[in-house]
């Protein structure tokens, strides 16, 4: 009886909605911090990508862009899928499974932190290192004019480009989730790699391999700015067939990793 | 407070979902793509796949659900009320409503319908197929589900008597219990259950996979299909009621497997509906019906795991949905449908009158709920009491006895009740009964693997006990709001390298709604020093240091401290019990687990000692201290171990080559004794037996 009387008091406990937003933004902001504290993992994420397509598509291949346009968004979107994809799945994988190994999840779950917090909180910053890996490529590609499209059309495909992050911000989780510490980029890798070359994304696939590009995340997301560019030469697969199997696939990591933590923590 | 109480609230609540999603169910009728006219009573100028497809899915599972939630209270009336009074009350409850309601809403509905349909064929109704003529044929309208409920405790009943005759011993009956939570824990009820119903789906001669199990509500003859699947979904309820201890842990602890397998089932029959929407004999047409059976109870079953899981606490405005829901299900057919024949025609996309229908029904269904059935006698006879329109929101009984009394100084702030976990097949806690009463600090004690972490564990809400209760604050620790109240300290963790001492704190102190300064928080600790330094290139004392600041922050009514002066030199150490004397001063309670003895002795008001699972000793620190003021003697002396072990104040007596070991609780007069007959006895020794070696006995004596 006592108990319930104790509950009430408890139950007016609730926090402030600003509080609680306060709560989601020092996440956000501390997830930030870490990652930017953290050099090794910060800078490759984001210069690697604006590195490789100044020296591959501009230097190396800038002949096959010159002659075609559309080569030239070609390769601008398979390395911005590069650039935009890897922050959700290498920093989310690597911190998540670095967490459960330090047993930090755990306090975390014990801690009243606001449902979900820790999640939002790696999603926003995956997002967030996203378009800043992004934005140099789309300076460079405008600024050596390799991009022939409208305003229109480039903000769709930005667009497009860093909502695609979402599932591999999920495939991130799901890695993280499965491995336990500093195995979880190599894993990540594992995973992440074969994909880039075996969905076409840099080079044109041969026909007998174009069964199994849809196999591969990073295959519709190209996809999809393809569409959003409007680029019929590069359209594989319709847009909504894209988009329901990047949902699918996003449901898929998620749910695997969220069995996986209510189980194992 | 019965621990069953909470469960309730659960099942009321699930119970309400089911009857409120029946109403949304029907609202979705008139926007049916490819429905011809005349099957409802209204077919909209928008039609919608999106709601063909959600309203197959509501209706995969509404009603079984509605059976299963109804099975498990007809068996708890039954034991409540026996047999006649559970008969008087269903005959108030549930014929009453069947037998008035009909005669009610039946011209009602005939009158929307006549309006509708002349609305669809502008003015030229063709004739009707004609009621069928057979002996039993009735229009029981959306009412069939009283009528089947009738027949359902009439049949269940029957066999109980039954069973209670062949089965006079119980085995038979223990044997279904276990059987019913086994197959709960390894997830065989979710495929089995439904198989019953696959046989009975799979003879019908015409089967709209659309529809599932076929509506039971045009005769007084009962179906195959309906009493195979609602029967199958009632008993199963009933037996789950029988084993509820251990069956309504399983639910809750299965639930999100349970929904993920009928999510998927649902999912695939979706997909082979939108291929062929009736069922062609053979290989589809049994696997469809085999797939459903899944996809049934999958959500049955997790629907219902997932509200003990989270709604098991009382809730006013949950309280009120639930027991608004069964006359708004009883009302609102003739309601929904005058809704969808008013926006039948209108120039609008379904997304906004679909909506509109939903809202403006509650509206008129809440709202005649509110005002004429709630505090009249319509509301006595639906839902067995009167609350009056003008009064303070009502609370349960024992809330009510306890709102106006101050909250009891020595309630318990946290509590284990007969908790069993295993990891495996090795037994964590083995029956454990803690509670922790406000401003005292028990120390847990016990060697490595006696469970004091699991058991924190649990207080904590990381796992889940096999069976029994968990109560943090007087609510569970599932619960964020409860778990708002306290501070943990924890082994084996660390924090982000990356973040400096203030960052890490801050980050924690965002969780609560009260916390402390930062700057307070970090004197407390005795780290002010630390600030600005990362956690990475802390030391490992410092690191347990911050840890304890994060574990403050908060200002917590309540906290977990396991091993927290591990690593510790001991400067460090006499700051952090400073701050526990501190915090206990200020009212604060704490659980400690600690392997320093003198830490225990130091700060605790009481002390648990636990080892292999089990508590085997408890009690105030004196109380310890008595249990254990023995001492060991220990010299050289020809005396025989037989004499001096039958002396006054000698617990023990053994030989170890030359020297006598003794234990005993008066050592100065066995002291002297000794001396007095043996003038030849060399290198006495005399040692305080420390609480280490009584729990060492204390554990051996348990094992």
């Amino acid at each position: 009886m006592n108990a319930l009387a104790l509950k009430n008091i408890v139950e007016q406990d609730l926090l402030p909605p600003r509080r609680a937003v306060g709560a989601y933004l020092t996440e956000i902001r501390f997830e930030l911090t870490r990652i930017l504290r953290n050099p090794a993992l910060a800078i490759p994420m984001m210069l690697v990508p604006v590195g490789l397509y100044l020296l591959l598509a501009v230097v190396v291949f800038g002949e096959a862009a010159a002659k075609d346009p559309s080569v030239g968004v070609f390769f601008f979107v398979g390395f911005a899928v590069l650039g935009v994809t890897m922050p959700g799945l290498f920093a989310i994988s690597a911190s998540l499974a670095m967490e459960r190994e330090m047993g930090l999840m755990k306090l975390k779950r014990a801690q009243p932190a606001p449902a979900g917090s820790w999640l939002v909180a790696k999603i926003v910053s995956g997002a967030l290192f996203s378009t800043l890996a992004y934005l140099p490529m789309l300076v460079a590609a405008l600024f050596i004019g390799k991009l022939p499209l409208s305003g229109m059309q480039i903000a769709t495909m930005s667009a497009t480009l860093l909502v695609g992050t979402i599932p591999f911000c999920a495939l991130g989780l799901m890695v993280g989730a499965l491995v336990k510490g500093s195995a979880a980029p190599g894993y990540a890798n594992l995973i992440y790699l074969p994909g880039c070359y075996l969905s076409g994304l840099f080079f044109p696939l041969p026909q007998s391999m174009h069964w199994q590009t849809s196999l591969w995340p990073q295959f519709h997301v190209s996809q999809l700015a393809m569409h959003a560019a409007g680029i019929s030469k590069f359209q594989f697969m319709p847009a909504t067939m894209s988009a329901a199997t990047l949902l699918g696939f996003t449901v898929l990591f998620s749910a695997i990793a969220i069995w996986r933590l209510a189980r194992k923590g | 407070m019965n621990p069953n109480e909470n469960r309730l609230h659960a099942l009321d609540a699930v119970r309400g979902f089911a009857l409120l999603l029946g109403v949304a169910f029907h609202a979705a009728l008139s926007f049916m793509p490819g429905w011809p006219p005349g099957i409802w009573a209204m077919v909209d100028n928008s039609p919608s796949q999106f709601l063909s497809d959600a309203g197959f899915v509501a209706h995969v599972f509404r009603m079984s659900l509605f059976f299963f939630i109804a099975g498990f209270f007809g068996r708890m009336m039954f034991h409540k009320l026996g047999a006649a009074g559970f008969w008087a009350n269903r005959a108030r409850r549930i014929a009453v409503p069947l037998v008035i309601g009909w005669a009610v809403l039946f011209p009602l509905i005939m009158w929307v319908w006549s309006m509708g349909l002349n609305k669809v064929f502008n003015g030229q109704v063709p004739p009707m197929p004609e009621f069928p003529k057979t002996p039993g044929a009735f229009p029981l309208t959306h009412l069939w589900f009283l009528y089947e409920l009738l027949i359902l405790y009439a049949g269940v009943l029957v066999l109980r008597a039954l069973v209670a005759r062949i089965d006079r011993a119980h085995q038979l009956r223990q044997l279904v219990d276990s059987m019913v939570e086994a197959s709960l824990r390894m997830r065989i009820a979710v495929f089995t259950l439904g198989i019953p119903l696959a046989g009975a789906l799979m003879t019908l001669p015409m089967w709209f996979y659309w529809q599932g199990i076929p509506t039971p509500d045009m005769s007084l003859i009962p179906t195959l299909p309906a009493t195979t699947g609602f029967g199958t979904a009632f008993i199963f309820g009933w037996l789950v009621n029988r084993a509820s201890t251990t069956a309504l842990p399983a639910i809750t602890r299965g639930w999100f497997g349970h929904l993920v397998l009928g999510m998927v089932a649902t999912g695939w029959l979706l997909h082979t509906l939108h291929a062929t929407p009736m069922a062609q004999p053979g290989l589809t047409n049994t696997l469809f019906a085999l797939v459903f059976g899944v996809a049934v109870w999958g959500w049955v079953l997790g629907l219902t795991g997932a509200a003990l899981r989270f709604l098991s606490n009382y809730s006013a405005a949950r309280r009120y949905l639930a027991d608004a829901s069964y006359w708004i299900y009883l009302m609102h057919l003739p309601v929904v449908a005058a809704f969808q024949v008013w926006v039948g025609h209108w120039p609008l996309h379904w997304s906004v009158k679909y909506p509109f229908i939903l809202v403006a029904s509650f509206a008129v269904l809440f709202l005649s709920y509110h005002l004429l059935v709630r505090p009249t006698f319509i509301g006595q006879l639906l839902n067995g009491r009167k609350h009056p329109l003008r009064k303070p929101k009502p609370l349960p009984a024992a809330a009510q006895a306890a709102a106006p009394t101050v909250v009891d100084a020595r309630a318990p702030v946290a509590e284990l009740r007969a908790i069993t976990k295993k990891f495996g097949t090795t037994t964590a806690l083995a029956g454990v009964d803690i509670d922790l009463k406000p401003g005292e600090l028990l120390a847990l004690l016990g060697p490595n693997g006696a469970g004091k972490t699991t058991a924190i564990s649990l207080w904590l809400g990381l796992t889940e006990p096999d069976s029994g209760q968990v109560t943090l604050l007087g609510g569970s620790p599932l619960d964020v709001q409860q778990r708002r109240g306290l501070g943990v300290m924890m082994q084996e963790v660390e924090m982000y390298k990356e973040l400096k001492v203030r960052e890490l704190i801050a980050l924690s102190s965002s969780y609560y709604r009260d916390p402390m300064p930062l700057e307070e928080t970090l004197r407390r600790a005795g780290i002010a020093a630390l600030a600005d330094k990362p956690y990475g290139k802390l030391s490992g004392g410092q690191k347990r240091q911050a840890q304890f600041a994060v574990a403050i922050c908060g200002r917590p009514r309540v906290l977990f401290l396991d091993e927290p002066t591990v690593g510790l030199d001991v400067q460090a150490r006499e700051v952090l019990w400073l701050n526990v004397r501190i915090l206990l001063a200020e009212g604060c309670s704490i659980v400690l687990t600690t392997h320093y003895l003198e830490e225990a002795e130091a700060l605790a008001s009481r002390v648990a000692v636990l080892a292999k699972g089990r508590i085997i000793a408890s009690g105030s620190v004196d109380e310890m201290r008595a249990l254990v003021a023995r001492r060991q003697i220990s010299c050289e002396t020809l005396l025989q171990v037989e004499v001096v072990k039958q002396w006054p104040g000698v617990i023990d007596a053994q030989r170890k080559g030359s020297r006598l070991n003794l234990v005993a609780t008066d050592a100065e007069a066995v002291v002297r004794r000794l001396l007095a007959e043996d003038p030849g006895l060399r290198r006495l020794e005399v040692r305080e037996a420390g609480l280490n070696e009584a729990f060492n006995e204390l554990t051996r004596e348990a094992a």
